[in-house]
Order: C-alpha cells, then structure tokens, then sequence
C-alpha cells in the first residue's frame, strides 16, 4: 500500500469557499476523498489538482452521480477507513 | 431565593448573593467552610473573566490547578468539597450556569 | 497525535465556531494537544473589545481567554486575514500567534479540522 503524505476530506460543495482552497493546497503526495456534498464536484466543471482524486461511492449513489469516470477512484466505507490509516496527516476540510 | 432551573442552577448568575450560596449549599447538606468559600470565589472570579463555566469536571479540575496548584486542583480534594459531581456541586453554589458537558 | 482546529466563519451569526471551542476545550480536557487557527472572517473573534450583551450572546472575546487555561496550546491567527479585517496587533486579543494558514503549518499537526 503506498503512503499517502495528507489525506484531505472535502465534504463541502464546489460553491463553499473551502472546496477551492482544498483543491489548490493538495500536493501530488495527497490524497482528495469527497465525501457528502463534495461529490458534487464531480458533477460540476473538471477538477483540477495536482493530488490522487477519490470520491465516496454511498455518496455518489445517493445522488444519482455515475462512478464510470477514469479521472478518480471511487472507495467505500471501508475503504475510506483503510485511506485514513494510510496517511501521515488527516485534514477535514 | 432567585429562579432557578430543573436542576437548582440560577437563571442569572448576577442575581446571586453568599446568602443565596447558604440556601443551595444546605440543600445539598454542606455547611460552607473558608475552603469552600475560596472555590466559590474562584468560580465567580472566572464567570465574570470568561463568561462561562467551566464546561466540564476535568476542566472545572485543570483551573483551579491553574490558580491553586495541585494541592486544591485535584479531584479528591474538591469532591471532598463538593460531593458528586463537584464541578456541577460547585457550580451550582456559585451561581454560575450548569457545566455543558456534565452528565 | 495533535490537532488543528481552524475557526473559519465569523463570531455572533452563527454557532459553528461555539462548537469547535468546546470540541478543543474537550480534547485539552483529555490532555490531547490541541491548538485554534482562525482565519477567513474567522479572525473577527479575536478583535479586542467585543461587547455582545444587546445581542444576548456571550463575548467569545472572554470565553477564549479561557483557552490557554483549560490547556488548549496555542491561538494562532492567518496574517494575510487579519489584514484583510484590517485587524492590526494592537487590536489583537493578546497572546494570540500571526502565521500563514498554509500547507507546510497544516504538516505539524496530525490532524487539522475546520469547524462547521
């Protein structure tokens, strides 16, 4: 498994101000799992950044969103927790 | 004796006098001795500093170890003082609102 | 295992910044380290003179100088925000830290959390 240096947890849609920041401070060592609202990033325009880009199945389900992208990874709940152990930091945006 | 809450708490903590302390404390069978006095004021002091209580029995613990060193900051010492949960005991002497985060 | 709590919405309208005090009061309850970045409009907590009794809140002024005392390790504030709020040191409540909001301070702590 390799180590993921941040593991950022963006639950914040794309208009809060939060969701911006996250997605210019993750480094190509990070990890962006969007959770909760944040999935709807994935709905809305391209996102751009340089870190591993994950989003939460439930989530995406419970909004109807299609998991058939090749531009990020779509992880369950274990996974997630499986993600958390892997990291050095934890940031919950 | 000013409103008071379900629970025995004052309603407005500036509506409290050492007589109303008197009242509340012999509810509880405690007699006020200088050492209880000494916490009473302490609380009164950190209310009108802080503008809250302090929200739960370790903290209520850690500031009067803050102001009185391990000697008194201890929970031995103030359950002695203040049997049962001695940040809600003392608090409720003291006028000051119910600690948020006590059971 | 440290913690970074960061407080970034402004005191009085809402009661999400109330809440990540008291969930940074609770870890230094516990002696876990804990520290309180405010930036964003977060910094108007710090602004010295606050006087919220016509609001009927409690001064978040007063209730954060209990901080240091129920252990919580450091206040910390992002300059370039207090600028923005054209909050100078002076205006600050004292003790608090100026420093930058960013990634490299973001490493130091095991985990960073926004309130709300």
């Amino acid at each position: 498994m390799t180590k993921i240096q941040t593991l950022h947890i963006l639950n914040k849609s794309p208009e809060h101000p939060r969701f911006a920041r996250c997605l210019s401070m993750a480094s190509p060592d990070d990890a962006i799992l969007l959770i909760e609202n944040g999935v709807l990033g994935l709905a809305s325009a391209a996102i751009s950044t340089s870190g591993q880009l994950l989003a939460l199945a439930p989530d995406m389900a419970a909004r109807g969103l299609d998991d058939g992208s090749t531009s990020f990874e779509t992880i369950d709940y274990d996974g997630m927790v499986d993600l958390t152990t892997r990291a050095q930091q934890v940031v919950s945006w | 004796m000013p409103h008071r809450n379900n629970e025995g708490f004052l309603e407005d903590a500036w509506a409290w006098n050492p007589s109303v302390a008197e009242a509340i404390a012999a509810e509880d069978a405690i007699d006020l001795s200088e050492n209880h006095w000494e916490i009473i004021r302490f609380l009164r002091d950190f209310y009108k500093k802080h503008e809250v209580s302090p929200p739960s029995n370790r903290l209520f613990v850690k500031a009067v170890k803050e102001a009185f060193g391990e000697e008194k900051g201890n929970s031995i010492y103030l359950m002695q003082l203040f049997p049962g949960t001695p940040a809600k005991t003392a608090c409720r002497i003291a006028g000051l609102p119910r600690p948020t985060n006590c059971l | 295992m440290s913690t970074l709590i960061l407080i970034d919405q402004p005191p009085y309208g809402g009661w999400t910044g109330r809440e990540a005090l008291d969930m940074a009061f609770s870890l230094a309850a516990f002696d876990q380290p804990v520290s309180l970045l405010f930036c964003g409009a977060g910094v108007n907590w710090l602004r010295k003179g606050q006087e919220p009794g016509q609001v009927r809140q409690k001064s978040v002024e007063k209730n954060l100088s209990a901080a240091t005392i129920f252990g919580v390790e450091a206040l910390l504030a992002d300059s370039d925000d207090c600028n923005r709020y054209g909050l100078e040191a002076a205006q600050l409540l004292s003790g608090v830290e100026l420093v930058r909001a960013d990634a490299q301070l973001f490493a130091g702590y095991s985990h960073t959390a926004f309130a709300g």
